[in-house]
């Protein structure tokens, strides 16, 4: 029985945000694709699950980069291009912050957060705004940046504010603006969306996060991630992408430096021109390269000169009362018993108790996410890999347990409402999950953290010298843009622009 | 605008494409291959296991217990107690598979040489593959498992701490793992077990259940046949039974034949508990599709064709209106993976190309953005008119 073609343009390994944005890319420009995806639906953890006839969202708090119809950014921009009709629904506020004397709900819009945050530290608005608007500024470089790349002169003149900043952490940045330190707490709690504290943290990246979250608000697809997921499979399918569920790559076969296919664990050898992986770097370079002499010692210190980023851990109940009745009266909280980030993310090496939690409600961005009289409430940390790396299969549901049962209990006595009497539903979500469902190498989401040594601006300068293996791109968080789902699009999509670019510089060699 | 002063400030980018490149240029060259993470993953879930059968038991006059231990020994999984396992029978050069709740419990598959057991009667319901279990399988027989799936288990954070097991002829199985686990002192929870059956002489484990009996395992067989010498509960698990076991907050959990669960439904509502205290086993593959609401009666005797794609391969089978799709492919010797064969865990998720078909209302577990989509799960699935599927090829 032949399942396969003889040949294939790409075959992209991983059908989740990224390898379908690499493969929607990919077939609009009309070539031969194949999709391997070792679970049986798309989306990795961008995905739901139905639990008691409920279903639930495994992953998505919010989804940067969509912005508002008729003015969508580039991700909402890219998926409508392709023919990706989602129905998005917008998050009605920025957070709720719980920090050390901070109870507020604040609001998307430049302007309306730095009012918001004048309001509980008076006298701040002029200087929140200008740091909303640098980041801003520094945000329409990186996007104009990647399209159009240009001289460091011109750079100079065109880009200052992203030039000028691009050596620095975002301590380094913030502190010339003199916040006073409840102002900057208040801009402080989507740092856990990019993972790293502000000591370490490029000030480019706080910069996007802000202006793409704070500018422009963020949305959810109303029919969870998995609607994104299935969608994007769906056209991608449509456009004449082959894609094949429940299929484990398990070698990228390699002859003279360049890729010439793949085999996957049910033995299937299958040929293409070049490859996209959405394993991680660690994992191709360490194991799934076929011999693995073709792998340069470069890539094995680059990946070893590499952190690995944050993973997550979940606890997300659906509980037998409208939200309003449990105390819960926003989307999203973030409360945290100090905003100091540096000393957060130290505390994430561990296995708790972690002191910085994520809630979401998901009936506030949707009222129909549950049924009647009932409501959703995830309560997530994303921990570094570290602790979860000592933790052994026999003590495995004891300490999914312990740190699961502290989440609940703080949140519980935030509220004032005993949750565990009202769980219909609950699902323990940890790093080995994670690695279960994906394969993601050590069930790290975040790719490598973005710090001052593995700078995204560092990282678009040495990328060209980065491919160790021709025909072999990457696509996933541990790509140039990062975490996140709306940067795994970008990743993909990167990959497969540079796959195109390859193939037009081999065509105009002929 | 400035930073730091004009030089500093322009320079940023070579600095920190400097730095990054010192951090490789610094790294160690000895390839990492350490993925202790996914290493638990896979411990935990292994996927399909080769099994051989150790030993046989009686569990009743009409039951078997089925002891399987990893080929070439070692530990076996991690699971809940009243998690199941599915095992790939290969029948007839065809590969049939069943989901079985685990009667044993979760320590003994993690002893040295550990194992899993199973309990299955004879000629109940799904019959053919009930037989082979009892007379087909023979010690030394190989077989794939997959272990530890499914939702029916004890969540502390969920569940009241007091357990009443409400259970009917084989529902005993998840029952018996969760009282020996208990007893083992590895699971933290009280067991109340209400066992219906109809005959005294066909309760199944009765013994290793009667053994385990303490203050925190109760047992309290509930005979619905006409014994004049049984001193015990009789007739069905009614409202009135169930009250009368009950102590303080408890969670009911129900395992047994469909049309216990259809009484039991009507019974607990009598009883004014919170929805979060009742879970019901999942329900199985349908008996008798055409007693289903919304089922067309007048296709009960078609047969279509069903169009099977795998890849760019393709394959066309018979396929009778009054059986699932996974049945049909079978028959037909194609495989597909499932589990729970009640349309609950989308193992068996498929894509329908073309064609009409019927999901089984009690066993719709898709996702919405599915249904908008035409995926059904295979085992709850009918089809309706000659159909085209694509399915993982396997």
């Amino acid at each position: 029985m032949k399942f396969y073609k003889d040949h294939y343009d790409v075959i992209v390994i991983g059908g989740a945000l990224a390898g379908l944005s690499s493969a929607l890319m990919l077939a609009e420009k009309g070539k031969d694709v194949l999709v391997l995806e070792r679970h049986n639906l798309p989306g990795g953890i961008a995905t739901s699950f139905v639990r008691g006839g409920i279903e639930i969202e495994a992953a998505l708090h919010e989804m940067m980069s969509i912005g508002p119809e008729g003015n969508r950014l580039k991700v909402g921009k890219f998926l409508e291009d392709m023919g990706v009709n989602i129905d998005w629904l917008k998050v009605p506020e920025a957070y709720h912050a719980s920090l050390p004397g901070i109870e507020v709900t604040l609001h998307p819009g430049l302007e309306t957060f730095a009012r918001e945050v004048d309001k509980e530290v008076p006298g701040t608005y002029e200087k929140v705004l200008k740091v909303l608007n640098l980041c801003h500024t520094v945000f329409d470089s990186v996007n104009e940046l990647s399209i159009h790349p240009m001289s460091k002169v011109q750079m100079l003149l065109k880009h200052e504010a992203f030039v000028k900043t691009a050596g620095y952490s975002t301590q380094e940045v913030l502190d010339t603006f003199d916040l006073p330190k409840k102002a900057q707490d208040l801009l402080a709690p989507y740092w856990i969306y990019v993972g790293t504290g502000f000591k370490e943290l490029p000030f480019t990246i706080f910069s996007v996060l802000m202006a793409d979250y704070i500018g422009y608000g963020s949305y959810i697809p109303r029919k969870f991630s998995h609607e994104m997921s299935l969608k994007m499979a769906e056209r991608a399918e449509a456009m004449g992408v082959q894609i094949e569920y429940r299929q484990h790559v398990e070698k990228i076969l390699v002859k003279n430096g360049r890729v010439y296919g793949v085999r996957t664990a049910r033995g299937d050898e299958i040929h293409a021109d070049y490859v996209i992986s959405a394993a991680y770097p660690n994992k191709v370079y360490t194991s799934m390269i076929e011999p693995l002499s073709e792998v340069p010692q470069k890539a094995i210190k680059m990946v070893n000169g590499r952190r690995l980023s944050l993973t997550a851990f979940s606890v997300i109940m659906i509980l037998d009362k409208p939200a309003e009745e449990l105390n819960i009266h926003d989307y999203s909280i973030f409360r945290g018993d100090t905003m100091d980030t540096d000393a957060l993310y130290k505390d994430l090496a561990g296995l708790g108790p972690y002191r910085y939690l994520t809630c979401i409600c998901h009936n506030f961005g949707n009222p129909d996410a549950t049924p009647e009289g009932t409501c959703s409430f995830s309560i997530t940390t994303l921990p570094r890999v570290d602790g979860w790396k000592t933790v052994s299969a026999d003590d495995y549901d004891r300490v999914k347990h312990a740190v699961a049962k502290q989440m609940i209990d703080d949140m519980s006595k935030y509220l004032g409402v005993n949750l565990l009497d009202h769980v219909l539903e609950i699902v323990i979500e940890t790093p080995m999950t994670v690695a279960h469902y994906t394969g993601m190498w050590n069930g790290c989401i975040y790719g490598y953290a973005h710090t001052m040594e593995d700078h995204i601006v560092a990282r678009l300068q040495t990328a060209e010298k980065e491919k160790f293996i021709e025909g072999l791109e990457f696509a996933g968080a541990h790509q140039i843009s990062g975490d996140g789902m709306g940067p795994a699009v970008t990743n993909g999509r990167k990959a497969a622009k540079n796959v195109l670019d390859d193939m037009k510089k081999k065509e105009a060699a002929k | 605008m400035k930073v730091k002063g004009f030089l500093k400030d322009v320079g940023g980018a070579s600095r920190v494409t400097k730095a990054r490149l010192n951090a490789f240029q610094s790294a160690s060259e000895k390839p990492e291959t350490v993925d202790p993470i996914g290493n638990v993953a896979r411990e935990w879930h292994p996927g399909k296991l080769d099994l051989v059968v150790k030993e046989i038991r009686t569990a009743s006059p009409t039951a078997k217990t089925v002891r399987f231990e990893k080929v070439g020994g070692g530990k076996l999984p991690p699971f809940y107690a009243g998690q199941f396992i599915a095992l790939d029978f290969e029948i007839d050069g065809k590969i049939v598979s069943r989901p079985y709740s685990i009667s044993s419990a979760p320590f003994e598959a993690r002893k040295e040489n550990g194992y899993v057991e199973i309990t299955v009667r004879r000629s109940k319901g799904d019959g053919f593959i009930a037989d082979y279990v009892n007379d087909g399988l023979k010690v030394g027989t190989t077989i794939k498992g997959n272990i530890g799936l499914g939702q029916f288990y004890y969540e502390p954070l969920r569940d009241a701490h007091h357990i009443m097991a409400l259970a009917g002829g084989v529902g005993i199985t998840p029952f018996a793992s969760m009282a020996k686990e208990i007893a083992n002192g590895t699971m933290d929870a009280e067991l109340t077990i209400l066992y219906g059956s109809v005959a005294s002489n066909n309760i199944i484990l009765k013994k290793e259940l009667e053994a385990l009996e303490s203050d925190r395992v109760h047992v309290v067989n509930v005979l619905s046949g006409d014994e004049p010498d049984w001193t015990g509960e009789r007739g069905f698990l009614s409202a009135e039974l169930i009250k009368k076991y009950t102590k303080g907050d408890t969670s009911y959990f129900i395992c047994g034949p469909q049309v216990m669960y259809r009484f039991l439904r009507e019974e607990i509502k009598k009883l004014d508990v919170p929805a979060r205290r009742v879970r019901f086993e999942v329900f199985g593959q349908a008996k008798d599709i055409t007693t289903f609401p919304g089922f067309p009666i007048e296709k009960k005797d078609e047969t279509y064709t069903l169009t099977v794609m795998r890849g760019i391969h393709k394959d066309e089978i018979p396929a009778k209106a009054t059986e699932s799709l996974v049945v049909a492919l079978e028959r037909a010797g194609i495989r597909i993976e499932t589990a729970c064969r009640s349309g609950e865990c989308g193992f068996c998720r498929t894509k329908v190309l073309k064609g009409d078909y019927y999901v089984c209302p009690e066993n719709d577990g898709r996702r919405a953005a599915d249904k908008d989509f035409n995926y059904v799960h295979a085992c709850a699935a009918y089809p309706l008119s000659d159909m085209t599927i694509k399915i993982p090829i396997e």
